[in-house]
């Protein structure tokens, strides 16, 4: 298991996973083109890049039905410099992402919609993380890493354990999430990764002006992070989806054999197949009467 | 070195009095390489050459080992964990305990490996609450009552490290079994016991003792510094727990992380329960309100109850208004891996790779390393068997060991058969 | 070590000192102003991006809001970087004063944000040049370029082939690191001594800081040469530029920068061109604090040998400036740390501190995995060795006070002076106290002002 690395480049060297939502479902409906959203985004990159030189960026493709590497900073201003010109990165990126925006597509046509159009950020994250592992192997210099969600898609709520698993494999090992959220509701996924694994979640009231809400709260390093004022969570929303219907729920019912989560009383746990005994209303009275005992 | 030798020799004899019950006649640099074991790492190749072993591949094995096991488990059927878990951690404070056999001394090793077990144990293991036990001097002592925080625990076992007299294993057990009659029924008991002593001074008789832990339900393990003892066996086959006897310090420490993870539960030992429960949502930082557990104005993020809308300072608690469980969603989704585990990755032989069929992914999926081994020649890879997609060795280890996802399988709409057959 | 970032600062600050005509013609260039960029603080970085697109002046206490009161004097720092560096105008408004960011270098900034980097120049295309060396060949070239000058600087006889600096150019590089006497060999000075066991990078740019001051002299623009040293530095390693794009004085100044191994000078059919090596695009690398390692050779045992793993003679020599080395194989040199050899060290003005972090940076890749990567026997010994030089010294002494008056104590303090016999001195509670040799010589002074 990867602990936090002892030696490292200066403070403010960092590498930033951009994860990239391209869900079409989002995009045609948000008040932001998606070309201007690239525009703002190919912009923040190179300003990360412009930062320092040892500074690298890898921008992952979320998509609706996959998710792929877009974009890596280390492989891609070495290569290819045919036509002499270093904004290979832009070209590159919109190249990688136009493949897979239509291989995306390609997926969806074979399947039946689903009721919520979520993109597929489970996926993206545990890609980041294991990218994240493979910098932190690569000995003990290596620049500071750190996530960056750019996300548009409500939650899907059949991702939750995959989600919550990458969270903690993420704070284990002390990388941050960060968090931008540009979806009409707050998404109580983003909030919850970046509230524990100690990254920033923002919603920008105004997506015009994406550029300086990147720069000014995403840009910052993890060193320079201690000195400035950030947006402060604005309530982190800790509920959690059932297992048996996907519904967020704020109260529901748990199994106390697997702790899974259930928005109705059940019979039988679906999970480990353990029979519930008790009626609904005594088995939550009477356990909360008999927990309060030795409590006291 | 003409000058330092003359200093080392001078300044030698008189520390070597008062270090020599520790450490022996070693002179610290010969210290270092006992510790090291530096020449065991070496091996010797076909034409006589000695090399470093190649640990990552040997360290591979090792874990596909430990993973082929585990899930040899899991497979039968639907494994039911026992994931609320109320444990009593024992420690033999008799003189035993302070013997040297493990350096610098038995207790100060329990007390190290206690301490990290204790937080492994709550992060595995969200909701469930550990006791602190002692015995000393052929009493039992309660050091700390059941709860869920490892600080206040770990605080409380560095104050009192001292050994002396004897060890009962029946008082011990007498008086844990009085605790852990009054926790709810769905709740699992445990006990640990690490155990110093070669015998037990006892009261009365044992084996009634041990009747009335196998009455109670309550499982019993035993991890033994000494020697094997019959009375420990016993314990253990009776109650359903494991006996262990460490052989040294390493050994002590992966024998007492065994425990962490929650044991397959015996249907017979818990009653299978719903509980009710609520995930408040935390309030904004800087908002100021009145919290119902101290009766007072706070400033700062608070929690809500979602039922009754009163405000908690910390989580897992009870709502002191409508009595509602509270606990954070978090908390709970820490142990989902169990649950949901990811199938292990099969090996692939090396050969596959420059099949020409075979040319779609030369990559690990994971984290995009080159799955080629320097100088283009195919290395060991894995290959996820619900996706199909190929992983690098280390990408193995990380996926299984700490981020329980399969990227490949998350990333595709399609093919989620972990979670998608729970409709 | 501090001496890099001092002399890195240095660099900046001669930037910083240029006259503000010059400045602004340097931010017309984009790769000064990213280089410039590069090399402020963090939080410099991050205010010039965060101002990069607001076109109205921001009060300075606006500006505060953006940190929290640990970081006040973090802020300070970057501010005044950014100011002296002219990157933040100030604008005085009648009670407060707001900054603006420098419109050339704002502009440049955006430019550079929304197309990404242009390369300076564009490579020559391969069907024109020869076969290229490979990065490897390039990085082997390099280091043997830097080290064969850095073995002329300290001492001219031992290197194989000699570079074509003038004697007076190498002279003005030893100014300050060699001293020497007359009618005898050249001694290291302190300095020198310090020098040697800097990185690659920081002795780098000592010697640029110094050619640069030099080329002043010589009616050469300080600006014009920084801007291309910079602009060096964005080039791709490895990949060929023709030299006809260069001016003229860039292409006096290019031969000097083969000589110390930045670029490798090839000659084809027609044309000839340049290839930057990696110690040209690590210059705006080293501008910033982050130091990129080469792989160390260094092994140090606990009972003092010290075995480096290299052939080249200015290890050697680096080696012996505190060690005793014993015997040298092809690709080994075996010595011993000494008491004797440290203390010819000390007396060099070498500190066991800049020993250490020598033996720890370079210590060979397989003893940095551990930690220490000394030993610290060995370390512990090197402090004690050099803690054993700074003892207390005794001196006969006396004491003098209650001195009459102010006029008579001032008398007696120069008079003691004079005769090299005033060891301390307290003017406010008028005592003193003063070598017992002239406590008779005293005396007599201060009974004849009686």
């Amino acid at each position: 298991m990867a602990s936090a690395p002892s030696k490292l480049y200066a403070d403010d060297v960092s590498l930033v996973v951009v994860l990239l939502d391209t869900n079409p479902f989002f995009w045609s409906s948000s008040s932001l083109s998606f070309l201007q959203f690239l525009s703002h985004v190919l912009s923040f990159l190179n300003s990360i890049l412009t930062l320092n030189q040892l500074n690298q960026v890898v921008v992952i493709a979320t998509g609706y039905n996959s998710c792929d590497y877009i974009f890596d900073s280390s492989l891609d201003l070495k290569r290819s410099l045919e036509n002499g010109r270093m904004p290979v990165m832009c070209s590159s990126l919109l190249q990688k992402l136009e493949e897979f925006s239509f291989k995306d597509e390609q997926l969806s046509k074979e399947e039946p919609e689903g009721r919520i159009k979520c993109s597929l950020l489970s996926g993206s994250l545990s890609m980041a993380l294991c990218y994240i592992q493979r910098v932190f192997r690569s000995g003990a210099l290596h620049p500071h890493p750190r996530i960056l969600c750019l996300q548009g898609s409500p939650d899907g709520p059949e991702q939750y354990v995959a989600i919550m698993n990458a969270i903690f494999s993420a704070q284990r090992s002390v990388v941050p999430i960060d968090s931008c959220y540009m979806g009409a509701q707050n998404s109580a996924f983003l909030q919850q990764a970046s509230y524990i694994t100690g990254g920033v979640h923002h919603k920008p009231q105004n997506l015009d002006g994406l550029f300086q809400y990147l720069m000014t709260i995403f840009a910052a390093d993890l060193h320079s992070r201690s000195f400035l004022h950030l947006p402060k969570p604005v309530g982190v929303d800790f509920r959690a989806s059932c297992f048996c219907h996907k519904n967020t729920i704020d109260m529901g019912y748990i199994c106390s054999v697997c702790l899974s989560i259930f928005c109705k009383h059940h019979k039988k746990c679906s999970t480990c197949g353990s029979v519930f005994g008790q009626a609904q209303s005594e088995a939550a009275s009477a356990s909360d009467k008999k927990r309060k005992t030795p409590e006291t | 070195m003409n000058n330092g030798g003359g200093k080392r020799i001078n300044g030698g004899t008189e520390e070597d009095d008062d270090e020599d019950d520790v450490n022996g006649d070693l002179d610290a640099w010969e210290r270092t390489y006992t510790d090291e074991r530096s020449w065991e790492s070496l091996q010797e190749d076909e034409s006589g050459l000695l090399r470093p072993i190649d640990n990552k591949a040997l360290y591979h094995s090792q874990y596909r080992r430990r993973l082929r096991s585990l899930s040899s488990i899991a497979t039968a059927a639907r494994i039911q964990k026992g994931l609320i878990r109320y444990l009593y951690v024992v420690i033999d404070l008799s003189r035993a305990a302070s013997e040297m056999d493990f350096r610098p001394s038995r207790i100060a090793v329990i007390a190290k490996h206690v301490e990290a077990f204790i937080r492994e144990f709550f992060d595995q293991n969200p909701l469930s609450q550990v006791g602190l036990v002692t015995i000393k001097d052929g009493v039992a002592y309660c050091l700390t009552d059941l709860g869920g925080s490892p600080e206040s625990h770990i605080k409380a076992l560095m104050n009192k490290l001292e050994c002396s007299g004897d060890s009962s294993l029946q008082n011990a057990l007498d008086l844990i079994d009085g605790y852990l009659n009054q926790i709810p029924s769905y709740g699992h008991r445990e006990v640990l016991i690490l155990y110093s002593a070669l015998s037990t001074c006892d009261p009365g008789d044992i084996m009634e003792t041990i009747q009335k832990c196998k009455k109670s339900k309550i499982r019993c393990s035993v991890i033994g510094l000494a020697a094997e003892m019959f009375i420990c066996k016993h314990l253990c086959q009776e109650t359903g727990g494991i006996y262990t006897v460490a052989l040294d310090e390493s050994h002590f420490k992966e024998l007492i992380l065994e425990h962490a993870p929650p044991p397959p539960a015996i249907a017979e030992f818990a009653i299978a329960n719903l509980i009710k429960m609520g995930f408040p949502q935390r309030a904004a930082e800087g908002s100021m309100s009145i919290c119902s557990c101290h009766k007072e104005a706070k400033v700062g993020a608070g929690y809500t109850c979602p039922r009754c809308k009163a405000r908690v300072c910390e989580l897992p608690t009870e709502c002191c208004i409508c009595g509602l469980t509270l606990v954070s969603s978090p908390h709970l989704a820490r142990s989902y891996h169990h649950l949901f585990p990811i199938a292990p990755f099969d090996e692939v032989p090396p050969s596959h790779l420059n099949d020409p069929n075979n040319k779609l992914q030369r990559n690990c999926f994971g984290c995009q390393q080159s799955l080629l081994n320097p100088g283009n020649k195919p290395g060991l890879f894995v290959v996820c068997p619900n996706c199909k997609r190929r992983f690098c060795l280390d990408c193995d280890i990380y996926i299984h060991e700490s981020l329980h996802n399969c990227p490949g399988c998350e990333s595709f709409r399609h093919s989620k058969p972990v979670i998608s057959n729970e409709e | 070590m501090p001496q890099v970032k001092i002399i890195a600062k240095n660099f900046m600050d001669m930037v910083a000192s240029l006259p503000a005509i010059k400045l602004d013609m340097l931010y017309r260039n984009q790769f000064i102003c990213e280089a410039i960029l590069r090399s402020l603080p963090p939080l410099a970085k991050k205010y010039v991006l965060q101002m990069l697109y607001i076109d109205v002046p921001i009060t300075s206490k606006s500006l505060q809001e953006w940190v929290i009161a640990d970081g006040s004097s973090k802020h300070k720092v970057a501010i005044d970087r950014l100011i002296q560096l002219r990157v933040l105008e100030v604008i005085d408004r009648k009670k407060e004063t707001a900054y603006k960011l420098n419109s050339t270098f704002q502009t440049n900034l955006r430019k550079h944000l929304i197309n990404g980097g242009i390369l300076p120049r564009e490579p020559m295309p391969s069907n024109v040049t020869a076969r290229l060396p490979t990065l490897e060949e390039l990085d082997a070239y390099a280091h043997g370029q830097w080290e064969c000058f850095l073995l002329q600087l300290i001492s001219s006889g031992q290197a194989e082939r000699s570079t074509s600096f003038s004697s007076s150019m190498m002279r003005i590089f030893q100014r300050g690191l060699l001293r020497q006497r007359e009618k005898e060999v050249p001694r290291l000075t302190e300095s020198g001594f310090q020098f040697l066991l800097m990185d690659t990078n920081a002795q780098l740019w000592y010697v640029i800081r110094e050619y640069i001051s030099n080329s002043e002299e010589q009616g050469v623009d300080q600006a014009d040469l920084i801007a291309f040293l910079l602009e060096l530095s964005f080039h791709t390693t490895g990949e060929a530029y023709s030299l006809n794009t260069l001016t003229d004085d860039q292409r006096a100044m290019i031969k000097d920068l083969a000589d110390l191994g930045l670029v490798k000078l090839q000659q084809g059919r027609k044309e000839s061109w340049f290839i930057p090596t990696k110690l040209a695009t690590n210059l705006s690398v080293s501008l910033t604090d982050s130091s990129l390692r080469k792989q160390g050779f260094v092994v140090v045992e606990t009972n003092f040998r010290l075995y480096a793993y290299s052939s080249s003679k200015l290890h050697c020599e680096i080696l012996r400036l505190f060690s005793r080395v014993e015997y040298q194989l092809p690709n080994l040199i075996v010595g011993a740390i000494t008491k004797e050899s440290l203390y010819n060290a000390f007396e060099n003005g070498i500190t066991a501190e800049q020993i250490i972090t020598f033996l720890q940076q370079n210590a060979h890749p397989r003893v940095a995995e551990k930690t220490p990567a000394v030993p610290e026997n060995v370390t512990d010994q090197i402090r004690l060795w050099e803690t054993d030089l700074n003892r207390v010294e005794m001196t006969p002494a006396h004491c003098y006070d209650e001195f009459p008056s102010r006029d008579v104590f001032e008398a007696a303090s120069d008079f003691a002076r004079v005769h090299c016999g005033l060891l301390w001195e307290d003017p406010k509670k008028m005592r003193m106290v003063v070598k017992a040799e002239i406590h008779m010589l005293m005396r007599e002074h201060l009974r004849g002002n009686k």
